[in-house]
């Protein structure tokens, strides 16, 4: 029998129009290269580049506006907003 | 110039519409702003509808949607530890007699897409006369002598109104804009992730019916869930660990992760499989999940209801209720104050107030060892031990035909003192949430044995000739 049901293409499950300005900003300067932003995301959308987390240069068209990564960093260096207006993220079996 | 109005509500979802409902029902001239293109495209839970919202709106008995699908028995999935994830024990439940109010004896909730519920309820609120403005990001507030008098919108427009009701999530604009909160702590708040499956709907009732929410607990893996709705299956759950935190600093496991392990568990799978279950899409979404009722809520000109205030309760999350409930009372403190032409903090204050007389403020009686129950789930030790014990009482002592009954009865006792000091793990949990709940009562009673107390000492201080003695203690219980 097949394993459909574990097997789970992310990227393939979900609607996004890509956000038309950026609403994620990082701070290098006060980033501590903890990883909390990396082990949190849904999505997978942080690296650790040299010490310091970096965020996927696609996030518009891929971030589901949870904003775990802005509450899961401790020392400020992440900043969230909403994306515009009819822009990001819509559910359709939420 | 910008336009004028009574209330302004930020966010179209449960807690915004019944706000902007209630306040338009009542007369004000309200607005109602949400950032997306209708009310629910942004908004994630699995959700099921408590028998308390139709308790507390009981005009919500004449809606019907298409996804709905009436939840009147829970199975809980007791699993041993990872990597088996063996079904040791499977407690399938209707609701309790014992509940105080009819619809609680009936269901336990109606599950639904909160795409479908959050659009009904924004019609409601149009349909009393609330002005609803879809694709509208609040991006800032206008402040008139130290209090909120508005908002403004990206792309440049003012709207104004005495009263602001920021009903706009855990990741609330309002909150931060009005000073209320810049963010929550790691551990206020927990990142879930769903999916969302499409099913058959005849496997669905042949399998499922009316048993639409099964819960799966063990060691490595508690917390996860589905609900069931007509054509659907939503798997969902904050996984181990109680908080941003408790995943963060013990466990360092992502939570997409941990909930695809769910999946692995037999029980689980095989559910999906037998109705026909395709993903359909990926969900996350944040909550916040306090174990106190938060009292940092409102402000001059401003009132937070729902997940913006943080008042999903300490044991599930479960916030759409609390969210409806708190939005109403917001819309009617909001309609004192226009009458009252008074919107300052003191007059807020008494939204405050309210809400935590409320079933929703009293939901967080005993909350920091509710919520620390999650941390238990994951527990080997606590939780492991708990499901054996179950299956050593109720299995091997009535369901046995392994042995001789009566010696497979004789080993009620034997069993027990085994378990002690797990039993007394549940009476620590137990205790303290029980001594909250009653303490105003604890305290009148022994202040009532104090005062029989002094009576009886002066009776046998009388018999005894002294009478000197039985006087003090008295004295001190007035």
């Amino acid at each position: 029998m097949s394993d459909e049901v574990v097997r789970i293409d992310r990227f393939s499950l979900v609607d996004i129009t890509p956000a038309t300005r950026d609403f994620i900003r990082v701070d290098p300067q006060k980033c501590t290269g903890c990883g909390a932003c990396v082990v949190i995301c849904p999505m997978d959308l942080w690296k650790m580049r040299e010490g310091r987390a970096c965020l996927a240069e696609d996030y518009r068209s891929k971030c589901m506006e949870c904003g775990s990564c802005f509450i899961a960093c401790e020392y400020a260096a992440l900043d969230f907003s909403y994306p515009p207006a009819g822009e990001g993220i819509s559910y359709r079996y939420a | 110039m910008a336009e004028s109005y009574d209330l302004i509500v930020v966010g179209a979802g449960p807690g915004g519409s019944i706000a902007a409902k209630t306040a338009a029902e009542s007369g004000m001239k309200v607005l109602l702003l949400e950032r997306s293109r209708t009310p629910g495209e942004k908004n994630v839970s699995g959700f099921g509808l408590t028998s308390k919202a139709y308790r507390d709106f009981p005009w919500l008995k004449k809606m019907e949607l298409p996804s709905m699908r009436v939840c009147r028995k829970c199975v809980g999935h007791f699993l041993s530890p990872p990597p088996e994830l063996d079904e040791r024990v499977c407690l399938y439940s209707g609701p309790s007699r014992r509940i105080s109010y009819p619809e609680g004896r009936e269901f336990f909730t109606v599950m639904m897409l909160r795409r479908e519920f959050d659009e009904y309820l924004a019609g409601e609120a149009v349909s009393a006369g609330a002005e609803l403005r879809t694709l509208s990001l609040v991006t800032g507030l206008v402040r008139e002598s130290g209090r909120v008098a508005g908002v403004l919108l990206e792309g440049g427009d003012e709207f104004r109104a005495p009263v602001v009701i920021g009903a706009d999530g855990a990741l609330s604009a309002v909150a931060r804009l009005a000073g209320i909160r810049e963010k929550w702590r790691p551990d206020e708040v927990v990142s879930v992730c769903c999916i969302d499956y499409s099913a058959s709907r005849e496997r669905l009732d042949w399998v499922i019916d009316d048993a639409a929410f099964h819960g799966f607990f063990g060691p490595g893996i508690g917390g996860n869930y589905f609900m069931c709705m007509a054509e659907g299956v939503h798997l969902g759950g904050p996984g181990v660990g109680n908080s941003l935190v408790s995943r963060l600093n013990r466990r360092r496991i992502k939570p997409a992760r941990e909930l695809l392990d769910t999946i692995k568990a037999p029980s689980c799978r095989n559910l999906l499989k037998a109705v026909d279950a395709v993903p359909r899409e990926w969900q996350a979404h944040l909550l916040p999940w306090l174990d106190r009722m938060p009292t940092n809520i409102f402000g001059p000109g401003v009132m937070l209801v729902g997940d913006a205030a943080g008042l999903p309760e300490p044991i599930w999350a479960e916030g759409v209720w609390q969210a409806m409930y708190s939005g109403r009372l917001a819309a009617e403190v909001a309609l004192e104050a226009v009458d009252e032409k008074d919107a300052s903090h003191a007059s807020m204050r008494r939204y405050l107030e309210r809400l935590e007389k409320s079933p929703v403020g009293r939901d967080f009686i005993g909350g920091t060892q509710m919520r620390n129950l999650f941390e238990l789930l994951g527990d080997e030790r606590f939780f492991g031990e708990l499901t054996e014990m179950a299956v050593d009482l109720f299995v091997a002592m009535f369901m046995n035909g392994q042995e001789v009954h009566s010696e497979a009865m004789a080993r009620f006792l034997p069993i027990l003192a085994e378990n002690l000091p797990v039993l007394m793990e549940v009476g620590r949990i137990y205790a303290p949430v029980l001594l909250e709940a009653y303490s105003g009562a604890v305290r009148d009673k022994l202040q009532l044995l104090k005062g029989l107390g002094a009576i009886f000492s002066g009776m046998a201080g009388t018999a005894q000739g002294g009478g000197k003695g039985g006087s003090q203690p008295g004295g001190e219980a007035s």
